[in-house]
């Protein structure tokens, strides 16, 4: 019968047993309800109930009762109040556990009333004389910061934790830095910078601390910076032992502490000799279980990307195991890479070699790329990759579709110098079925149309099939068969009429039809011209296009151990809350950026009807035309560079993207040129928005347009790059009185 | 047999078991009350935001007293513990004579909620040690107390700070709870 009770029937049995004076049946009771909130019962309805068994000697009841009142607090605000006299009594408990468990509950209860009497009780526990007390107030005080700072500052509590800094308890000590340095973070000016006096506390209680204390100790030491080289050195010393420690969180913050401390000793020897003793614990921690590993290995690959020596012996640890889980063997093959060096190169493609007979999707296509990376990392040994990779196309391994696509790359950074190979590929032409892999062997026929005889008959053959084709295909196409054009005008003159009208007229992708347009009006002006500016030299790739940008790295560096070494994007990416703090390192430049843009923030939170928004465009290629064109329009140095940003970004987002891209970049750039002198092609793209200079970071947004042309309306935008992804950051301000 | 041995055993040794609530208007001295019958000494208390409960037992009934912060945001709430109440204590702060007007009419409400209907009612005229403070039957007067007829009642004069008068006030309490089970 009781068992086929109703919920209600269910809840209503529970509340007599908290009514009941027994403290037993209460127990009974309460443990039913948190029973039935872990199984995510709505148990609201009992809340007085649970409330009023608050008020008991019995510490087990006690500690369930503030387990529920966590919860459910919030969904009952105005009862919640009810609960302030009862954990303002027991914050004076004999008990420090009570005490202590107390202020925790009560600062987790985010309830606006109950807040408001926090503060009496907490001001206690900062100075109670159990540690046990004081260390979990300490973090109560970053709770109440979060929900009501102007309360925690005025009562002062900032000043009680800087005091607990330098308690004589490490636990404390560790929690009071923690909660500060959590402050801080949601801060413009810091509440607390860490001085040289705290520093040497902090570097005392570390010895004691528990293990997670520990770790937060050394994530707050990475925020100090030392006076000078002796300074850093000291302190490195002390840390050093650390690097020893069992838990792998401690071992991450120390080598992240000794990274930033290496910074600052002025000797490079003795910088280098500092770094490299980081390299044994990260070997150890490849011991460890699977995870871990992983964790490592991304670390790993970013200390690699900035001290590619330091790991260079310890290279056979990074050699697959069959067993290893497939997220471990990509990282691995990316570490190898970083890793490849003239020395190693041998043995590296050996083991390459093997990875492509894996049967292992990802990992046999990721390997093979690692050959060709290889090929373009090192030029004198340009020549054994690419014969390992004809050995894998010979052998006529499963992908060999991949293996195209990667000596296309090849081709980008030695060209002209391995033709001998396209008519090996071209006998594997049938076999192509992957568009990344079709759009590849388009662009290597259409790039060395001269050297192929049939290459017009090759393109044709693609052509019938034009309209089933992605798009990463038919724009190949057509600049293929544009350069063949070019080169071999009669034998291609209809081929290209026709692919011009059917990406014209049939096709509905913006981007094919104005590309056609493009090539069209190019063809029709000028012949010499069009060849100047369709069989342009390229610029060259390189394999730093795979790396971060040095800024990009450095921040990443600065967060070894926290999420953000782990997914490689900087905090910011991906944290909406998560604020600059000023870092002292960064020069003048970017501190002002800074500011600037905490400037437009506040504007913003004043008026919300200003818009910034950062926009990603969905769209590569108008993004990279708008790159070009500037960059043209500016100065040919930046070329390079902008160039190579294209790749990086393409690289990692879409390798199909990378080649069209890139024909198009140097038509279009190449376009704009003309127009610069003759000035008949296409006003539209003068427009002063393609003006701007192209920035590569941490610039302040250009106006767009002012207020006045714009009717009230300002424009203010740049170019960015956050990570993989080059975006078009633009804020939008009303100027005018009137709202939108 | 077993229930009727309970009986005995309950009619020896047990106690009797009764709720009580202290309400009242704030600064009345509900809170000074409860822990100057609980532990006969005064407390230094601050505003009660929220309950305070003690088990007291006079007269051999256990007393289950729960005491209620009597400020206007809290007063709402004192619904949630009418439930099962055997005995309410009113305490009226004798010497605010600008409020006794807000604390007849709080008291009045009290007497109209259906869950209350068969509690007992003791009040406490308190602070008596304060000069030219209200005498008990004027008190009486302003919360009508003589209008009450369905319900036993009584008002006490009564001295949290020096501790007078809240024992009989109990005991009276414990005699009435007695005879009327």
């Amino acid at each position: 019968m009781f068992s086929s009770s109703t919920q209600k029937g269910e809840l209503f049995e529970i509340q007599t047993k908290l009514q009941d004076p027994k403290t037993e049946k209460k127990k009974e009771g309460v443990k039913k309800v948190i029973e039935l909130m872990t199984l995510g019962k709505d148990v609201s309805a009992l809340f007085t109930d649970v409330m009023n068994c608050m008020h008991t000697t019995d510490i087990e009841i006690k500690k369930l009762v503030y387990i529920y009142l966590m919860k459910y607090a919030k969904y009952k605000p105005d009862l919640a109040i009810l609960v302030v006299n009862t954990f303002v009594q027991d914050t004076q408990d004999e008990n420090p556990l009570i005490r202590a468990l107390a202020i925790r509950t009560m600062g987790s209860i985010r309830v606006e009333n109950v807040i408001d009497h926090l503060c009496q009780p907490l001001g206690l526990c900062l100075k109670d004389h159990d540690p046990y007390v004081r260390k979990t107030a300490a973090l109560c005080v970053a709770k109440l910061y979060d929900t009501n700072p102007e309360l925690a500052e005025s009562r002062g509590f900032i000043q009680n934790l800087i005091d607990l800094v330098s308690d004589s308890n490490p636990m404390v000590v560790s929690n009071a830095i923690t909660a500060l340095m959590e402050i801080n973070q949601s801060k413009k000016e810091p509440v607390f910078q860490i001085d040289k006096k705290t520093a040497v506390n902090l570097l005392n209680a570390l010895r004691q601390a528990p293990e997670w204390g520990a770790a937060f100790i050394l994530d707050s030491l990475s925020k100090y910076v030392p006076k000078n080289s002796k300074q850093a050195t000291t302190i490195s010393e002390r840390i050093l032992p650390r690097l020893n420690h069992n838990n792998s969180a401690i071992v991450l913050s120390s080598v992240r502490l000794i990274l930033h401390l290496s910074g600052f000793i002025e000797n490079k020897a003795n910088a280098v000799n500092l770094i490299t003793k980081v390299v044994p614990p990260l070997v150890t921690l490849m011991g460890n279980k699977n995870e871990i590993r992983y964790l490592a290995l991304r670390n790993i690959n970013l200390i690699i990307q900035k001290w590619p020596s330091i790991f260079s012996h310890e290279i056979q640890i990074f050699f697959c195991r069959y067993n290893d889980p497939i997220y471990i063997k990509l990282e691995k093959l990316e570490i190898l890479v970083l890793l490849a060096s003239e020395k190693n190169i041998n043995q590296l493609l050996h083991e390459f070699q093997e990875y492509s007979m894996e049967v292992d999707e990802q990992f046999v296509r990721k390997s093979i790329r690692a050959i060709s990376r290889c090929a373009i990392k090192l030029e004198k040994s340009a020549e054994i990759c690419i014969n390992v990779l004809i050995d894998l196309v010979k052998k006529k391994i499963n992908f060999v579709q991949e293996v195209v696509v990667v000596i296309k790359d090849i081709f980008r950074k030695y060209p002209s110098r391995y033709e001998k190979i396209i008519g090996l590929l071209s006998q594997n032409l049938p076999t192509l079925d992957e568009p990344e892999a079709k759009a590849s062997m388009i662009w290597i026929i259409g790039e060395y149309s001269e050297q192929i005889d049939n290459a017009h008959e090759l393109l044709a053959s693609f052509l019938a099939s034009f309209k089933e084709e992605n798009t990463d295909v038919q724009l190949q196409i057509l600049s293929s068969l544009v350069k063949l054009f070019l080169r071999k005008p009669h034998e291609s003159e209809e081929l290209l009429q026709q692919v011009l009208k059917l990406s014209t007229e049939s096709e509905n992708n913006p981007d094919l039809r104005d590309r056609a347009f493009i090539y069209w009006r190019i063809l029709s002006s000028d012949a010499d011209l069009s060849s100047k500016i369709i069989l342009t030299e390229k610029p060259k790739i390189t394999e730093k296009s795979f790396h971060f940008e040095p800024s990009v790295l450095d921040e990443l560096l600065r967060n070894i151990s926290f999420l953000s070494s782990v997914y490689h994007k900087v905090p910011t990416s991906f944290l909406n809350s998560y604020q600059i703090t000023q870092n002292h390192e960064e020069d003048e430049f970017e501190d002002e950026n800074e500011d600037e843009n905490e400037d437009e923030n506040e504007k913003e939170e004043k008026n919300p009807k200003n818009k910034k928004n950062i926009i990603k465009s969905e769209n590569n290629q108008e993004k990279s035309n708008n790159n070009n064109n500037n960059n043209n329009n500016n100065s040919n140095n930046n070329n390079e560079d902008m160039i190579v940003l294209n790749e990086n970004e393409n690289e990692n987002q879409n390798e199909n993207d990378d080649m069209s891209l890139f024909s198009l970049n140097d038509i279009i750039s190449n376009t704009v040129k003309k127009t610069q002198t003759q000035n008949t092609f296409n006003s539209q793209l003068q427009d002063s928005i393609f003006e701007t200079p192209v920035i590569i970071n941490n610039e302040p947004r250009k106006l767009l347009l002012n207020s006045a042309q714009g009717k009230g309306m300002e424009i203010l935008g740049l170019f960015k790059r956050k990570n993989d992804d080059i975006i078009l950051d633009l804020e939008i301000k009303n100027q005018t009185n009137q709202k939108f | 047999m077993g229930g009727f041995f309970s009986k005995i055993f309950s009619g020896l040794f047990g106690k009797k078991k009764v709720r009580v609530l202290i309400l009242g208007l704030d600064n009345a001295g509900k809170t000074t009350i409860l822990y100057q019958l609980q532990i006969g000494e005064i407390v230094s208390t601050t505003p009660t935001v929220g309950f305070n409960m003690e088990t007291v037992s006079v007269e051999n009934i256990t007393f289950q007293i729960w005491d209620l912060g009597g400020q206007e945001s809290i007063r709402p709430y004192w619904r949630c513990y009418y439930q099962g109440v055997d005995a309410i204590v009113y305490v009226v702060d004798s010497s605010d004579k600008d409020r006794i007007g807000i604390s007849g009419d709080e008291f009045k409400q009290l007497l109209k909620e259906e869950e209350l209907k068969k509690a007992v009612v003791l009040v406490f005229a308190n602070k008596q040690d304060v000069e030219k403070c209200l005498t008990p039957s004027e008190i009486s007067d302003s919360l009508g107390l003589n209008d009450i007829k369905d319900r036993e009642w009584s008002i006490m004069k009564a001295s949290a700070l020096k501790g007078e008068g809240i024992q009989d006030g109990f005991k009276w309490l414990a005699k009435t709870l007695k005879d009327k089970k």
